[in-house]
Parts: C-alpha cells; sequence; structure tokens
C-alpha cells in the first residue's frame, strides 16, 4: 500500500485529508457526547439511590426527616446534568459540549464521593472518568476536567479543609499532592489521545490519496476510451 | 430560525442554572457537614448514678449511638481504629439509643452490628438516653474517654464532619491520651441530636 502512495501530498489531498479527520472526529466525539449523556443520568439515578439506601433520613431524637443527602442527590444532581445532556442533544460533538461534559462529570464525581461520606474508594470514580474523557481524543478535555478536580479540592482547601483531608490546617500545597495523582493519570490519557488522533489523520490521509488515485485513474480510463472511440471512428 | 433561537435561550437558562447550583450545592454542603451537634455538658468524673460497671482502673471509652443516624457509620469505623491504635487496657461502651415507645429491635441496625464487632467492647442498650444524659452527651457520635482513675480525658466526636470517616483531630487525641497517659482534649461532634435541641436547652 505504503508503495503505491506517494509521501508528496497535493494541497487537494491535504484538504480532502483534513475534512476527512474532521468528519470522523465530529462522529466519534456525538456518539461520545451521547454516551456522557446516558452516563450523567445512570449516575444521578445511582446517586438518588444511594442517598436513599446510606442516609434515608437525619434524626432528631425520635424524629425523622429526609436526610439533606437525598436533596443533593435530587436536586443538585439534577442541576450538575442538565446542561451537559442539553448540549450533547442539542449542540453534539461541538468543543464547548465536551468541556462542560467533562466539569459536569468531575462535578458528578464530587458529588458521588459527598454522597458516600467521602470515602476513599469512591475516588476511583474521578479517575475512571478520566479514561472516558480520552475517548475524545483532545487532550484540552482532560485538562478542564483536571482543572476543576484541582479547584474543587483547593477550594475546598481553603474553605473546608477537613472535608478533604480530615484536618483543619493543612499545608497549603496539600491540594497539589491529590491533584499530582490526575497529572500522573492524564501524561498517558494524553499521549494516548495524540497517538489516536494521529492513527486517524494518517489513516484520514490515506483514503484521501486512495479517492485522488482514484480519480486519477477514472481520468485515464475516461481519456482512453475517448481515444478509443475515435480511433474506432476514424477506421470506420 | 425560531426553534434555533428557542435552543440557544434552553441552554443559556441550562447554563446559569447549572452554574447556580453547583454554587448552591457546594454552600449546602459545607454548612451541613461543618455544623456540629450540641457539644456534651460533660462532668470531670465517672457520673456515679451510671449503670455501667467500668472497669477498675481502666481507660475506658463511651460512645453514643443513635442507631439510624447514617452519621454513626464513620463513627463506628474511627472506634475501630482508636481501639486497634489504643493500649490493649483500653475498654469501650456503645451506648445505642431506643426510646422506650419504639419497638424492640427498631435498634438493629447496620451500624450497631458494627459495633458489636469492636475489640474489647461493649454494646448497650440505653432506653430513652438515660444514659446519654447521666454522661452529659446529646449527639450520636459524642464519645467520652476516662482515665483509670475515672477522670474524663476528652469528650468530643472522633470524626472531621458529619459521616465523614478519616484522619481527624478528635480521634487522634484519643490514641495520644490514651497511650502518653497524659492531657486532655475536646473535640466537635457531628451527628444526630438523640436529644431533641428543645430538651437539650432545658436541661
Amino acid at each position: 500500500m505504503s508503495s503505491t502512495i506517494s509521501n508528496d501530498v497535493s494541497p487537494a489531498t491535504s484538504d480532502r485529508a483534513r475534512e476527512l479527520t474532521n468528519v470522523r472526529l465530529d462522529a466519534r466525539r456525538a456518539r461520545v457526547d451521547r454516551m456522557f449523556a446516558v452516563l450523567l443520568i445512570v449516575q444521578y439515578i445511582a446517586g438518588i439511590i444511594g442517598a436513599l439506601t446510606v442516609s434515608p433520613y437525619a434524626w432528631e431524637g425520635k424524629v425523622h426527616a429526609v436526610h439533606m443527602h437525598v436533596w443533593i442527590a435530587v436536586i443538585g444532581g439534577a442541576g450538575i446534568i442538565i446542561l451537559p445532556i442539553l448540549l450533547a442533544l442539542f449542540r453534539p460533538g461541538t468543543t464547548l459540549t465536551r468541556h462542560v461534559i467533562a466539569a459536569s462529570q468531575m462535578l458528578s464525581s464530587a458529588l458521588l464521593i459527598h454522597l458516600t461520606g467521602g470515602r476513599i474508594e469512591t475516588h476511583f470514580h474521578v479517575f475512571g472518568s478520566l479514561a472516558f474523557l480520552a475517548f475524545y481524543l483532545d487532550w484540552q478535555v482532560l485538562l478542564t476536567a483536571t482543572v476543576v478536580v484541582a479547584a474543587d479540592h483547593f477550594l475546598r482547601g481553603i474553605f473546608w479543609p477537613e472535608s478533604v483531608y480530615g484536618v483543619a490546617n493543612p499545608e497549603w500545597w496539600r491540594f497539589l499532592e491529590h491533584a499530582g495523582w490526575v497529572a500522573f493519570e492524564d501524561v498517558f490519557l494524553i499521549w494516548s489521545c495524540v497517538m489516536g488522533r494521529r492513527e486517524i489523520e494518517s489513516s484520514a490521509l490515506r483514503e484521501a490519496q486512495i479517492e485522488e488515485l482514484s480519480e486519477q485513474e477514472q481520468l485515464k480510463t475516461a481519456a482512453l476510451q475517448m481515444a478509443l472511440a475515435e480511433m474506432q471512428t476514424a477506421t470506420a | 430560525m425560531n426553534r434555533r433561537r428557542g435552543i440557544s435561550a434552553l441552554l443559556v437558562l441550562a447554563g446559569i442554572l447549572w452554574a447556580g447550583t453547583v454554587g448552591a450545592m457546594y454552600r449546602a454542603v459545607r454548612r451541613f457537614e461543618t455544623t456540629p451537634g450540641h457539644a456534651a455538658t460533660a462532668h470531670d468524673s465517672w457520673p456515679q448514678a451510671s449503670r455501667l460497671d467500668r472497669p477498675a482502673g481502666a481507660w475506658t471509652l463511651v460512645t453514643l449511638i443513635h442507631p439510624h443516624c447514617s452519621c454513626s457509620r464513620a463513627t463506628i469505623e474511627e472506634l475501630q481504629a482508636i481501639m486497634e491504635k489504643a493500649p490493649p487496657s483500653v475498654r469501650s461502651f456503645v451506648l445505642v439509643y431506643r426510646p422506650s415507645d419504639f419497638p424492640a429491635g427498631w435498634e438493629k441496625t447496620e451500624v450497631v452490628a458494627a459495633a458489636h464487632r469492636l475489640p474489647r467492647s461493649q454494646v448497650l442498650l440505653d432506653v430513652d438516653a438515660r444514659e446519654a444524659r447521666l454522661f452529659g452527651g446529646f449527639t450520636s457520635g459524642q464519645t467520652f474517654l476516662y482515665d483509670g482513675n475515672g477522670h474524663l480525658r476528652f469528650s468530643g466526636g472522633v470524626t472531621a464532619l458529619r459521616g465523614h470517616a478519616g484522619l481527624n483531630r478528635g480521634a487522634g487525641a484519643i490514641v495520644r491520651i490514651a497511650k502518653s497517659g497524659a492531657g486532655r482534649a475536646i473535640h466537635p461532634v457531628f451527628g444526630c441530636a438523640i436529644i431533641s435541641q428543645q430538651e437539650g436547652a432545658s436541661r
């Protein structure tokens, strides 16, 4: 295959390859948007079920009322997912949609971590989410997600440190330790995004070159058929 | 064209709602988690009227638990860690609240089952919070540490926030005091009320 495709790419082929790359990336990203829309709804329902199971009521002696966690899961959870779902429905594949989805997915992680009482196991949701976000093949989306996680830890570390570190006066740089593990995963995911995108670009280029060759062949065939027709006319 | 404009307006509205919800949620959660329960009015010595059989000469922990308070899970997790780190001579009582007009068995929850698995601990029913009143506690999670002479050395909660297990100053202080035999400490307590605020205020 490589022997039949020239390394010299004409501007037209290059434009066509870019067009094919964009079409494929847009289709892929729209699919991932829809996947996240479904995932966000599933997480929302799971959050409500979790809150109803783990902490349905707050008690004062023998009197009970609906627990704050249930309200947060229902109202807060809905507030977090409404924008990304609408964007996935009405603006699929756009840059804004995937960045809002990344931020919302991280906020969903923060909500689930809170609803499970800060369980260390729920923090794995952040790492799983980053891996899903890498499906976009857009490393900037991972940066948005990382910034949201770091900002969440940084702000809570300032205003509400016990919720993140268990102590009231942690060192100012402690949020960097937490964000550092996210950055560690990011390095590999960003690399996979770049490689994945390159594969799509190179496959699009091959297709554009094949299209160009095919066009040239069709032109040659047409010219030959015309010449043949002229010869037959002349002979007759 | 009108549909397009309508969708754009819907997305802007959803964006405002999204940002507003995130801000409001953080504020509500912060307020809920960081607001401590009613602090104990503990006496300096082991209450004489208590029916608990304090082991002579041993350091003793007393923890009040509302069996249906979700925050109690974190308290029991922390008690487990405390009992593992504290000297083996430390004993513990977990007092489980039940109103007298509630059916027997109401108090049998997963949290209480976990309390039964705590090392060197006894789980006892505290009907109408009689013992809680004697010890001066109001809130689920309230923990007292008494030294071998029955003097109060710690009063407070063993979680950093409502329902949050993990590193915290309260549990750390108990282990430190029990190990060194020196010092006293207090810590905020986070949990559901065992004795209602009105009743607590009138005491």
